[in-house]
């Protein structure tokens, strides 16, 4: 029984590889979407929620992602070769807003998150060579639905498998050490400060290559589109709706959320009020459950589900 | 030396104004501990309620404060009561739960606005708008003088609030160490409705005076929240004279680097927050424990 988990997860990403074959254009497309939001999620909660460093300003690493691959793809590289490079760029400046940012703890490292994402917007559509506020488009010939597809779903499946992976190594457990207490855990000689760059790294990088399929697939980037503070918030509310700190709670978050996204956008009467449905799905998680719909679940099911989920 | 000031003087006029939208976010975190991220929100609404006051009824904007002032207050009560006194009390510290609850609730007003009033940019345009009057030899834009009085004002009677009456005795009593003044009989959950009231009311009347000098859409007041939130990490949360100083070196900075530098204002925004950031991460105590710092360093010797 411990294996349904990974038995589930694996049979779904041969399905999703697999689609291409069988679904229609238009399925497949929200399938990308919810791969990509997959891995936002899932990246996120590496330090979001293992760590419990909770970042607001996520949105810079999938724009530096998406304008490296852009403005590389412009001067003649395969854009698939500049996924690696927006990737090490993405966690070098990780590292750079981490060494002072992790000597602030809980919501002040929060909100200092919240500025580095408005600077690094500001800069982006103020400086001329990412083409200031109106964006940039990439070098035609580059669009390939169904490559992107497989890398985008490939990347998620990869992505929840590497969480799945990290939660159990003795990484992930200095990491749930940190986020329980981070006063005990240097005391034990945990170096928090390193633990929580090396997590920080990881899922900036993660989410600059998420950054960049996006560019590659929609073909134009602009600040307001991959800097916006709006994305932000969608990566730290998939986890928390989801439940925060585990594997299958991002990819449950992930999943309620692009399909709301794609449901809304939809109806045209609910399409200017997904800022109230946000607000109000985090208030109520907050209020009722912190743990969210997982959490919620576990509560429910409790006996037959914690078997279950036991290490999920 | 004309250039020096005209720096001071604006950067006076803008103090003002910072220290008020910064007070009310430093009242609620000394009484509960909670980051409020709604206060953008809160801004926001109160440019919007000026406007519609002043649309509708065409009252003048800074009239228009003594309605917003005490609506607003009722409004954070209200949303204490309903919403945030629900939440665990965390101990010392304030708890990501309670920021990511009010940043919902940011998000909830700020959909609010878009159904009311659309997403369009608006401005209130008033008969003195765009009058200008001569200080010492500096013109200065009647709107901001109005401004600087009606937060000198604000302060004025806030500082005889904290210190006069029960009320703001408490609430100072209750920001000190929470236990002690619950021994004493304080009704912190009381303290606390009111310290919400409080914040929020201070967020509404900054947020009616920044309609009367800025444009604004309901995606509003988050560059002002950051700049909020440098104040009070620069002048600590406890006093009013620490949140008015941090409010004038931050007023300082700005006005100096746009005078002075070439840096384009569009980088206004990522000064303020380079600001915050040095201040979090090289004095976590802010201005006043820099100075105590130092004072006692020098007293070592």
């Amino acid at each position: 029984m411990k294996a349904f988990p990974w038995v589930a997860g694996a049979a779904l990403g041969v399905l999703a590889l697999a689609a291409p074959l069988v679904l229609e254009r238009g399925t497949l497309n929200d399938v990308w979407s919810l791969a990509f939001a997959v891995i936002l999620a899932s990246a996120w909660n590496l330090l979001g929620g293992f760590a419990g460093q909770v970042s607001l300003g996520y949105s810079a690493f999938l724009g530096i992602g998406a304008y490296a691959t852009v403005l590389l793809s412009l001067r003649g590289m395969n854009p698939f070769l500049t996924l690696p490079l927006g990737a090490a760029l993405a966690a070098a400046f990780s590292v750079l807003i981490g060494l002072p940012a992790f000597r602030l703890r809980g919501p002040y490292f929060t909100i200092a998150t919240i500025g580095v994402g408005e600077v690094v917007r500001v800069c982006a559509s103020s400086v001329s060579f990412t083409g200031g506020s109106s964006g940039l488009r990439m070098p035609p010939g580059t669009f390939d639905f169904t490559l992107n597809y497989l890398s985008m779903v490939a990347l998620a499946i990869a992505v929840v498998a590497l969480a799945a992976f990290v939660k159990r190594s003795a990484f992930g457990q200095a990491l749930a050490a940190i986020r329980q207490d981070i006063d005990a855990a240097e005391a034990l000689g945990i170096d928090s400060t390193r633990f929580k760059l090396a997590a920080h790294a990881l899922s900036a990088a993660l989410v600059a290559v998420a950054g960049g399929l996006y560019a590659i697939n929609f073909q134009y980037i602009a600040p307001g589109s991959v800097f916006d503070f709006r994305l932000s918030l969608s990566i730290v509310l998939m986890p928390i709706v989801g439940g925060v700190g585990t594997i299958a709670g991002p990819v449950l978050g992930a999943l309620v959320f692009s399909t709301l996204q794609i449901k809304l956008l939809s109806i045209p009467a609910l399409r200017d009020s997904y800022l109230f449905i946000y607000g109000t799905l985090l208030i109520v998680v907050m209020l009722f459950e912190p743990k969210g719909i997982l959490g919620l679940v576990r509560r429910v099911f409790n006996r037959r589900l914690r078997r279950f989920y036991a290490d999920a | 030396m004309r250039g020096v000031l005209n720096v001071l003087i604006d950067s006076l006029l803008a103090a003002g104004l910072y220290a008020t939208m910064a007070y009310g976010l430093a009242v609620i975190y000394g009484v509960m501990r909670i980051i409020n991220l709604a206060h953008a929100g809160v801004m926001m609404l109160g440019a919007y309620t000026t406007f519609s006051l002043f649309t509708r009824f065409s009252l003048d904007p800074f009239l228009s404060l003594l309605v917003v002032a005490p609506l607003f207050f009722g409004g954070g009560v209200l949303l204490y009561r309903t919403v945030v006194r629900r939440l665990p009390r965390s101990g010392g510290t304030a708890s990501i739960e309670s920021l990511l609850l009010l940043f919902g609730v940011w998000l909830v007003l700020q959909n609010l606005a878009y159904v009311i009033w659309t997403g369009d940019t608006q401005s209130i345009l008033t008969s003195y708008t765009l009058k200008s009057v001569s200080l010492l030899g500096v013109r200065v834009g009647v709107p901001a003088l109005l401004v600087f009085g009606m937060s000198a004002l604000s302060l004025l009677v806030l500082e005889f609030v904290l210190h006069r009456t029960y009320l703001g005795k408490a609430v100072r009593a209750v920001t000190q160490n929470r236990d002690a003044a619950l021994l004493a009989g304080v009704n912190a959950d009381q303290i606390s409705a009111a310290a919400f009231g409080l914040g929020t009311a201070f967020a509404g009347v900054a947020g009616g005076m920044l309609s009367t000098l800025y444009a604004f859409t309901p995606d509003f007041g988050r560059s002002f929240l950051l700049k909020a939130f440098c104040i009070i990490v620069l002048g600590g949360m406890e006093s009013v004279t620490g949140v008015a100083a941090g409010a004038l070196v931050l007023a300082l900075l700005e006005n100096g680097l746009a005078v002075w530098t070439t840096i384009p204002t569009s980088f206004q925004d990522a000064v303020s927050f380079a600001l915050l950031f040095v201040a979090l991460v090289a004095f976590p105590q802010g201005l006043p424990g820099l100075f105590t710092r130092l004072a006692r360093r020098r007293a070592v010797r």
